[in-house]
This record gives structure tokens, C-alpha cells and sequence, in this order.
């Protein structure tokens, strides 16, 4: 008996073994599972040196395919057709990038809580319930339903498809071997998921919840003067002066105004900068060259692996270098033989929030023009990992989704959205930004770069454009929905058909244009146009600092070259700093500051107003200024249980400098009248002394880089695979608008003739691999603001390029 | 004997099987050819020790220790051989967890059939 019991013993634990170190508990990896070397981690170590010369036979493709790699692993796609040079582009980009592929789009359709569990589920619940996947659906359609751009998108998957089919197990990127879980079949909705969360990040704000409230708690007066409709100071992108040649259409009628308080227990947050983008293009006029050079920096929460993937891709009637979207056919800022074009975002109102009045709890029935409709409902399946799967209805009005009844707890993504409301966003029309850039690559001027953009949908973008025949022009181009105005400032109610998106903006009117006299065009995500545009396009846009800087320099420039262009990209000055240094420098009263404070005010006084990486003023200026904000608008706009923002950088300067007695100032908590010179010194000792607590004794660590702390992650944010601290100037308001995580995720310098030259450079590799010497290697030259020569091949056995390794795609 | 056909084994099944194929291996080879209690234990022990550091230097070394430094940091550690080592030992300890359990096994059925 006894032997019994040791012979099932024995066999026992080994089988317990196996469970415990090939199972994932918690975050730990199936520890054995992950570190075996055969099928673990080991297996992605890549060499470093690379083999020269590959084949590989796929079904997929129709004629052969030649790939050049250069030598910072830089796909050079030479194919004999559409279809072929689309198939490449989705094997490279996935041998290069798949896991980010494949969690962007989970990402994107609320699909987190499958690989990780229960605590993603309140975010999957979020980007399903704002209708993202509905969004994607429609959007497909549209790509579907044009025959080029339904070329893409099916080669582009089944490129994709033919890679994910040859992986084994060994071969899974790493983060699948963490996370512990395999690739699916990659389908063009995916496509579609991933442009849609494009404009997630980019046109997914929306601040008329809390205007609604402002308006509430302050009147209508308080919100004309501190929430005007344009600002004090502005540069627009569409010069002043431009005659807009068109006749628009009518505007539509502002119904009588609505008013409904609407609260929740949510805390203000100051209006987050960061995300937003510079391009420029210079005329020959004002070139060495006597040809155009077109500059562009999209800036966006960087990562690793990087955003953008480079690509060249090259078949008869296209040859276009730039980068690229991992999950999407196609360049999106690049150049090609004639021309060269960026892009930089509009922040457009095209998301709006209407309050609905439902019959009752079933939430079957709405109020709308006078009588009862009838929603629909969307059941939104998640898959949660170790638990059972959840079932969340969505009720939709012919608005769009209601994306709260109830608000989420501890969930900051939902801070403003108003509970009870529906969604009206342009993500959810049909669109096909495709065929936009199916055309932009293969565009050989002015008028087919125009008709490429009469196909974009969102998120709306300044498309800046140089071609070789000289031209230059920019356009704040997007499907703008044709609004009284301000129409979407505030909450609106659903059940006013006046409150409807009435049309839209026909596209060739949107702002444009093209050769202006002061021989330059540029946009930094300020007001598009100044009053006189016939339409609404919003009532607040970027602060217009980089913007003013960007024309300060490019209007007294002369044969301009590459090089002055790339270093203008790397600019620091602070024209905020400029603005308002020497009013509150003057205020700031002497005598009552300690040693340190002394010393730093020296080194304000000194400044020369660059954002450098070594300035310690600039670490004073930027916490001071930021404190002085709060300062005068904390005690007025963080009340409990309203949800408000404060008003603009733009207002503040204004504020300062011109309404210095201003009520606001004055701090309601206390029973003594605060000065302005009493908040400026306040705020200048409080900046003084959190820098001296945090950094010890001024000096070294004072300084701006060191401060500022830029980093890039990982993607899923995994310790060890993100880079090291850069230390790095510029700043949110300057043209470098380098942050802690966010700033230019590619440079771009095109210098236009008969055979083009590019530059650029982004923070990160071409491989999505940690294990690959190209994760990370243009990191550093990207720190240091120089920009690498791009290699635009005419074939692939162009020797102008350094080649590492080729690969060869034959059908059999 | 039990160290070089473990070693073999494991190198080729592990081609084309998950890593806990090493397990079942030292069972059934310290269960079949085992002569003592601690040969079923070393043998094992050492074979997949040597393999297991074998094949992650072949790996690892050409890729200059890149990615076994970032799963250390990722682990906590700052040495890329720490890594290496904990694999190692910890496939190596499995596997002569296993080829122990295999020898007893085969004693305990022995005993039981000798006393049918």
C-alpha cells in the first residue's frame, strides 16, 4: 500500500512542476515557459551581425519582390505591382512590429482585459461604450467600397497573414512570451481600429462639459471674457489678409440658447499641452536652392517600440519614401520624385456631447422633435482573461453612443464625459483616409495633392505641401461638420433637431493656401484662419507660441538650406517667456527672498530664454509660471462636485499684463485682498523651494534636462525595455516641444529638386524587437537634434545606398 | 549513461516540443536506466544545466547580451548572467526533481510487484 502511495508521489510532482513553472500567475511570466532557451526569451536575441542575403517563397504575391534593408534596417520595397508592393509593406512591418501591431488594435477595439484581465476592463469598457469598434465598422465600409484602396488593405492583411502564419513558437516576439499569450489572424478591420485610435489621440478632446459648467456656476458674461473665441495674441495658420474665394454656404441659424446643470463629482485638471505637431515649408524664393524645402515634426506620446516605421515603397507609377502607421498600407508623411508633404493636427470640434431625455429606466425611448424615438442597442462582448466574459449594452441615439448612464469609479479617462449624454464624433462616420494617401504617394503636384485631400475624413490635419515645380501650400483639411457658431462649445440638448450636424463644410473650402507673398507656410496647431472664415471650426485651438516663433525665424530667413532648417527644429526659445518675464520679473520684491531665491531670480534675470538643457533657469520659469496659473484661477474654478477647467495660457497673459486688477486675482479663500505682485512673488518662492526640496542646493541638478526627466517607455510599459533618461532640452511651448514623455516622434527636413533629399530621424529603431540592435539606435541622434540622410533608391541595386541585407519574395 | 542520453534527448526533442518535455525525459530516463538515488538526481541535474547554459550563450553571445540585460533590469537585476544562471539552475533543478521521482517510481512498482 505504502508503495503505492510513494509510486503516485513520484509521479506527481514532476506534473506539478510543469504547472507551476509554465503557468502565468499575476504579472510574473510562465517563469520556465519564458526562460527556457529553446522556446523562451533566449530566442529573440538577435545577431548582430546581419545575413546578407535572403529568399522566401509566399503564395501571396504575383511577381517577385526585391527588399533592400540599409543600414539602419530600413525596408526598401522594389515590386512589380499595387498589390505586391502592399503584400511587402505587411510582411516587413510585421516581421519588424507585431506585437505593437496587434496591441494597438486590441487597444483600439477594448480588447485589453483578454491578455491582461480584470483590471483593463474599465478601459476596454471605455473604448467600446465612445463606439470605437462602430467607428472602425463604418470606416471600413468606406475603404471597402473604393477599389484601390480595398487593394491595399486585403494585400496589405494577407502580407501580414503570411508572416503571422511562419512564426513558431520560438520565434513570438517577447512581449507575447511575458504576457503569455499568441498573435490572431490579422483582419483589414484592424486597419481600421488603428486609424481610428489615431483619432483617439488626436480628436478626442472635448471640453464643453466643463464650459457647460462654467457657464452654470459663472454666467454667460465670465465665459465671453475668459473663454473669448479667439485669442488675445494669434498668428493663424492661413495668414491674415487671405481672401477666402468661394461662396459659402448658409451658415445655419443659433436656436435659443439651453441651459441645464449638469454635475458629478469629478476634480479639475489643468488642460494637458504636449500633443501637437510643427510643419513649415519655405518657397525657393527663400532657399539656397531656389526650390522648396518642407520641414515636419509630429509630436505625440512617444514609446518604444516607436510609433512611426520607416519605409520606402516602390512599384510602377509609385515611388514614395516616409513613415508609416505599423498596421496601415501606405506613407503617411514622406515624399516622393515631385513632391513632399506633413502633417499637423487641427484641433477641430467634431466631437460633441448632447444630453438626452429618455422616457424612462428602460432607456427604449428618447425625446426628440417633439416626440418619442426609439434607441438601439449594441452588445459589446469583452473577454476578460480568468474570468467569465461580460456582456455591456450600449444604447445608441441617431446621435451616436450613450457613453455613460453612470459614471465610472476612479477612471480618469471618463472625467469629462457627461453622464446621460450622447456621442456625436466624427470617428464614427464612414471615411477612407486611404485613398487620401493612396494619392498623396503617387502625387506629382499641386492639384493632385487637392484632390487626395478631398478624401480625408479625421483626425483633421494641417497637410503642408512643396513641390518641385515650386509650389508651396497648406491646407487645415478634415470632414468639419457645418455648425452655427459655437455650436458645441457647451453640452447641447438631443432632443433640438436644430442641434444636429447640419451638412458639412464642402472640402474644397476649407482653409487653404497656396504660395502666399510672405514665402512661407507653417502650422503649430493654432487657430486655423483669423475671424473672417465663414465657418465655425472651434473656439480654441493650440497656444500660439510655437506657431509665432516658427514665423519669426522663417520670415527673416534667407537662402535657407537644409541645415538652418534642421536646426530650427531643435529651437528652444520661449516666446511665453518673452511675453510675460519682464512684467512679472519687475514685480518680484527683493528683499524678502532668501539665498536661493536670490540666486535663482539671478539666473531668470539672466536668461536668454532658451529652453536649454543645462538652463536652471528655465526649470525656475516653467514651475513658476505654471504655480502663478494656479494661483490665480485654482480658487475660482476647483469647486467640489463641478467639474471646470481653467481658462487659456493665452487669457493668463492677457491677465497679467493688461487686467492686473482683475477680480480673479484675488484668492476667495482668504480674508485679505491678494495683489498680483503677491501672487507672482508667492508663486516664484513656492517654485524656488519645490526645486530645492526635489534637487537639493541650486546648481547642477537644477537644470532644465534634468527637471524636465525626458523617458521613453515601452509600450506596455514593461521595466528594462524603455530608454535611458535623455537629457535633452526644449519644452511644450517651444518649437522642440520635447516633454517627459511626449515630443516629436519623427523629424522630417525634405529638400526639393529633380532628385529630392530627405532627412529624419525618430526617437526609437526600426525593430520593435528590445533583443534587435535596431530597437533603439537612432535615439541618440535623434537627442542630440541631427537628422539622418534618408537613402530614396531608384532601384533596388541602387548603389547610392548602403545595403546590409536583401530579401528576395517569389511566388514559388 | 543516464547524463548522455538525457542530454540528447533533450537537445532534439526540444526542437519541436515545449521546454517540459526535459521533464518528462529525466523521468522515464532515470526510471529506465537509473541505477542509484543520486545518479537519477545529478545526472539530470547536470545535463540540462549544461545544455540550457549551452544553448542561451549560443543565443545570447552574438546578440552582445542586449536582450538578456533587459530582462534583467526587467527582473530587478543589473547582471545579464544572473539571468543566465537563474534559467539554468532552474530548468536543471526540474528536471532532477523529475529524474529523482522517475528512480523512485520504478522502485515503488518494483517493490510492489516483487510482493504480488
Amino acid at each position: 500500500m505504502t508503495s503505492k502511495i510513494k509510486a503516485f508521489i513520484c509521479i506527481i510532482i514532476p506534473i506539478l512542476l510543469v504547472f507551476a513553472l509554465n503557468t502565468k500567475f499575476g504579472n510574473i511570466p510562465p517563469i520556465l515557459k519564458f526562460l527556457n532557451p529553446f522556446t523562451g526569451f533566449w530566442q529573440n536575441a538577435e545577431h548582430i551581425t546581419v545575413k546578407k542575403n535572403n529568399k522566401i517563397i509566399l503564395k501571396g504575391t504575383q511577381q517577385t519582390v526585391d527588399i533592400a534593408f540599409d543600414d539602419r534596417m530600413i525596408p526598401h520595397i522594389f515590386a512589380q505591382n499595387d498589390h505586391d508592393v502592399y503584400f511587402a509593406q505587411g510582411y516587413v512591418t510585421a516581421m519588424h512590429r507585431l506585437l505593437q501591431m496587434d496591441f494597438q488594435t486590441r487597444f483600439a477595439a477594448g480588447r485589453i482585459s483578454e491578455v491582461v484581465g480584470e483590471k483593463a476592463l474599465e478601459l476596454d469598457k471605455y473604448q467600446r461604450r465612445m463606439g470605437m469598434v462602430y467607428g472602425a465598422e463604418q470606416s471600413l465600409e468606406g475603404i471597402m467600397a473604393s477599389p484601390e484602396s480595398k487593394e491595399m488593405i486585403m494585400a496589405y492583411t494577407a502580407g501580414v497573414n503570411a508572416y503571422i502564419n511562419s512564426l513558431s513558437a520560438a520565434k513570438l516576439p517577447i512581449e507575447y512570451k511575458i504576457l503569455d499569450f499568441k498573435p490572431e489572424a490579422w483582419t483589414p478591420l484592424k486597419c481600421a481600429l488603428l486609424l481610428k485610435q489615431m483619432s483617439a489621440v488626436l480628436a478626442m478632446g472635448s471640453d464643453e462639459f466643463y464650459m457647460t459648467n462654467i457657464k452654470e456656476k459663472f454666467g454667460a458674461d465670465v465665459v465671453k471674457d475668459l473663454f473669448p473665441d479667439y485669442p488675445f495674441k494669434e498668428e493663424p495658420i492661413i495668414p491674415v489678409g487671405t481672401k477666402w474665394n468661394f461662396t459659402p454656404l448658409p451658415i445655419p441659424k443659433t436656436p435659443a440658447s439651453f441651459d441645464e446643470a449638469i454635475t458629478s463629482p469629478i476634480k479639475t485638471k489643468q488642460k494637458e499641452e504636449g500633443i501637437g505637431s510643427n510643419n513649415w515649408a519655405l518657397s525657393g524664393s527663400k532657399t539656397a536652392s531656389g526650390l522648396p524645402i518642407l520641414a515636419n515634426d509630429p509630436h505625440l506620446d512617444l514609446s518604444l517600440p516607436s510609433i512611426w516605421y520607416q519605409i520606402q515603397l516602390h512599384a510602377p507609377g509609385l515611388n514614395t519614401y516616409g513613415v508609416s502607421l505599423p498596421g496601415a498600407p501606405g506613407v503617411v508623411i514622406g515624399f516622393n520624385q515631385d513632391i513632399a508633404w506633413g502633417v499637423t493636427n487641427v484641433a477641430a470640434d467634431v466631437l460633441d456631447f448632447y444630453q438626452v431625455k429618455f422616457k424612462d429606466n428602460t432607456h427604449k425611448n428618447y425625446w426628440y422633435n417633439n416626440q418619442w424615438k426609439s434607441t438601439t442597442t449594441r452588445l459589446e462582448k469583452i473577454v476578460v482573461r480568468g474570468r467569465k466574459n461580460i456582456i455591456d449594452t450600449v444604447i445608441y441615439t441617431h446621435h451616436g453612443p450613450v457613453v455613460y448612464l453612470q459614471q465610472p469609479k476612479d477612471f480618469s479617462k471618463a472625467k469629462n464625459i457627461p453622464v446621460g449624454n450622447a456621442l456625436r464624433w466624427i470617428a464614427h462616420e464612414k471615411s477612407n483616409e486611404l485613398k487620401t494617401f493612396y494619392i498623396l504617394n503617387r502625387a506629382k503636384n499641386y492639384d493632385e495633392y487637392r484632390k487626395a485631400l478631398t478624401f480625408y475624413t479625421a483626425p483633421a490635419q494641417n497637410f503642408i505641401f512643396a513641390s518641385a515645380q515650386n509650389d508651396i501650400a497648406i491646407t487645415a483639411n478634415g470632414k468639419y461638420p457645418l455648425k452655427w457658431k459655437d455650436q458645441g462649445k457647451f453640452i447641447l440638448d438631443g432632443s433640438d433637431p436644430q442641434n444636429d450636424w447640419q451638412g458639412w463644410i464642402p472640402a474644397s473650402q476649407n482653409p487653404t493656401v497656396k504660395n502666399p507673398d510672405r514665402g512661407f507656410v507653417s502650422s503649430a496647431n493654432q487657430s486655423s484662419t483669423d475671424p473672417s472664415y465663414p465657418y465655425y471650426i472651434n473656439w480654441e485651438f493650440s497656444p500660439y507660441e510655437r506657431g509665432k516663433r516658427i514665423n519669426d525665424r522663417l520670415s527673416v530667413m534667407k537662402n535657407a538650406t537644409a541645415d538652418s532648417i534642421i536646426n530650427m527644429q531643435t529651437d528652444s526659445y520661449s516666446i511665453h517667456a518673452q511675453n510675460i518675464l519682464p512684467t512679472i520679473l519687475g514685480m518680484i520684491d527683493k528683499s524678502k527672498l532668501n539665498a536661493t531665491q536670490k540666486e535663482a531670480l539671478r539666473s531668470v534675470t539672466d536668461w536668454n530664454k532658451f529652453y536649454d538643457a543645462k538652463s536652471i533657469a528655465a526649470s525656475v520659469f516653467d514651475l513658476w509660471t505654471k504655480r502663478l496659473q494656479f494661483e490665480i484661477w485654482d480658487d475660482e474654478f476647483t469647486v467640489p462636485d463641478i467639474p471646470m477647467r481653467y481658462p487659456s495660457r493665452d487669457r493668463t497673459v492677457q491677465l497679467i499684463l493688461h487686467e492686473q486688477n482683475a477680480k480673479w486675482i484675488d484668492n476667495i479663500h482668504t480674508p485679505i485682498k491678494e495683489t498680483l505682485a503677491e501672487l507672482i512673488n508667492q508663486s516664484f518662492k513656492f517654485s524656488c523651494d519645490s526645486l530645492e526640496k526635489k534637487y537639493g542646493p541650486i546648481g547642477k541638478s537644477w537644470e532644465w534636462a534634468n527637471v524636465k526627466h525626458t523617458q521613453i517607455q515601452h509600450l506596455a510599459k514593461i521595466p528594462g525595455f524603455g530608454s535611458k533618461v535623455l537629457l535633452t532640452g526644449g519644452g511644450k511651448m517651444t518649437i522642440n516641444a520635447l516633454n517627459e514623455g511626449n515630443g516629436p516622434s519623427w523629424r522630417m527636413v525634405v529638400e526639393l529638386g529633380k532628385n529630392p533629399k530627405g532627412h529624419g530621424v525618430f526617437p526609437g529603431g526600426q525593430s520593435g524587437n528590445p533583443g534587435s540592435p535596431f530597437y533603439d539606435n537612432m535615439i541618440d541622434k535623434w537627442a542630440s537634434g541631427k537628422l539622418y540622410d534618408l537613402f530614396f533608391m531608384q532601384s533596388a541595386d541602387d548603389s547610392s545606398a548602403t545595403i546590409i541585407s536583401k530579401l528576395k519574395i517569389s511566388k514559388k | 549513461m543516464v547524463f548522455i542520453v538525457i542530454i540528447i534527448l533533450s537537445y532534439l526533442l526540444q526542437m519541436v516540443l515545449p521546454w517540459w518535455i526535459v521533464i518528462i525525459i529525466s523521468f522515464a530516463t532515470c526510471g529506465l536506466i537509473g541505477k542509484t538515488g543520486k545518479i537519477a538526481l545529478w545526472s539530470p541535474f547536470f545535463a540540462i544545466l549544461l545544455l540550457w547554459t549551452g544553448m542561451a550563450l549560443f543565443k545570447s553571445l552574438p546578440n552582445n547580451n542586449i536582450l538578456a540585460m533587459r530582462v534583467a533590469q526587467m527582473f530587478g537585476v543589473q547582471a545579464w548572467w544572473l539571468i543566465l544562471a537563474l534559467s539554468a539552475l532552474l530548468g536543471a533543478f526540474a528536471a532532477a526533481v523529475s529524474g529523482f521521482c522517475g528512480y523512485h517510481f520504478r522502485k515503488a512498482v518494483l517493490v510492489t510487484k516483487t510482493k504480488s
